[in-house]
């Protein structure tokens, strides 16, 4: 190094300002080569054979019993709305039938002699109307109707 | 013992053995290299300590195609890069810090122009902080140094020059404050 580089103006080389503790390079050998054994230790304990052997097994078994889960879950939910809305299809329908059935009718139907003619005329039809179904009946079939 | 003399005894088996003379060999040398990049003994132990154990690990990886020296220094140089690093990521000046602790450091008992020019070099970036001390200090060849940091001469020599003039203008400027 030529004078022109030295920043000081004088040689920095022979010149150490550092101190180190006594004897420190003396045991660094040895502190070495404990922490290096102590490394490969701790590395042989990650690598135990019970974990070695038992990790792609256990692996397998998360990974199907993650895949069973999912499969569970979907079914179940899809099953669960299926059966939900036929519920409610069925009792809809139950409840308008229900409704729609007059008992007077069906008894005056079961009564009715099949040989008879079931030709009705308008009279007829017009009585019946009058004296079975109150006007609130006959406003909705009417409703219903136009 | 030489270093294809250590590799050889290596390669025959006597592993430990082989590692125990690379250490004796090497320890001073990489040890000042690390103090002047890191600063604080307890630093530098611990970085040359990470060197030695990551040479231990690789050094059946070792091809020979590189000199001995120049890839432990290698290791050792990015040890404390990395190490400066990680403390200007979490405390942002840290470099700074530890150069300002220089004065009252019990490890340190330089005057007042080497404490002012490790304050300085402190202040360079942890690559051209490298850069500067494997040239200024070790006299290292450009040649070797490019080896070591994996940059071209021309880079190295662009880089110097720029911490040389940093470093003394900031020198020269503590120095007129102080007298």
């Amino acid at each position: 190094m030529n004078e022109k580089d030295d920043i000081l103006g004088r040689r920095p080389s022979g010149d150490q300002p550092f101190r180190i503790p006594e004897a420190y390079f003396e045991s660094l050998e040895d502190r070495v080569m404990a922490r290096i054994a102590a490394e490969e230790q701790a590395d042989v304990r990650k690598k135990s054979p019970v974990w070695t052997v038992l990790r792609p097994a256990l692996t397998l078994a998360a990974m199907f019993a993650l895949v069973f889960g999912m499969g569970y879950g979907v079914l179940s939910l899809t099953h669960t709305l299926d059966r939900g809305t036929g519920t409610t299809e069925v009792s809809g329908y139950a409840t308008v039938e229900e409704e729609m059935i007059n008992p007077v009718s069906l008894i005056n139907y079961y009564q009715t002699d099949p040989e008879e003619d079931t030709e009705l005329d308008e009279e007829t039809i017009i009585n019946y109307l009058a004296t079975e179904l109150s006007y609130s009946d006959l406003a909705e079939i009417y409703a219903q109707a136009y | 013992m030489t270093d294809p003399e250590i590799l050889q005894l290596y390669r025959s088996g006597e592993r430990e053995k082989a590692f125990r003379h690379l250490v004796e060999s090497y320890k001073e040398r990489l040890y000042w290299h690390i103090r002047r990049m890191v600063l604080d003994h307890d630093d530098t132990d611990d970085c040359l300590q990470n060197t030695f154990v990551k040479a231990w690990s690789s050094l059946d990886r070792f091809r020979g195609d590189a000199q001995l020296y120049t890839w432990l220094y290698r290791i050792a140089t990015n040890e404390s890069i990395t190490f400066l690093t990680k403390q200007q990521t979490r405390g942002g000046t840290l470099d700074l810090a530890a150069a300002s602790r220089l004065s009252t450091d019990p490890w340190f008992d330089g005057d007042q122009l080497q404490l002012s020019l490790h304050k300085a070099i402190a202040k360079l970036p942890p690559k051209q902080k490298a850069v500067f001390n494997l040239r200024y200090f070790d006299e290292m060849p450009y040649e070797q140094i490019a080896r070591i940091l994996d940059t071209s001469e021309g880079a190295l020599k662009a880089s110097y020059h720029h911490a040389y003039e940093k470093v003394k203008a900031w020198v020269k400027e503590e120095m007129d404050a102080k007298y």
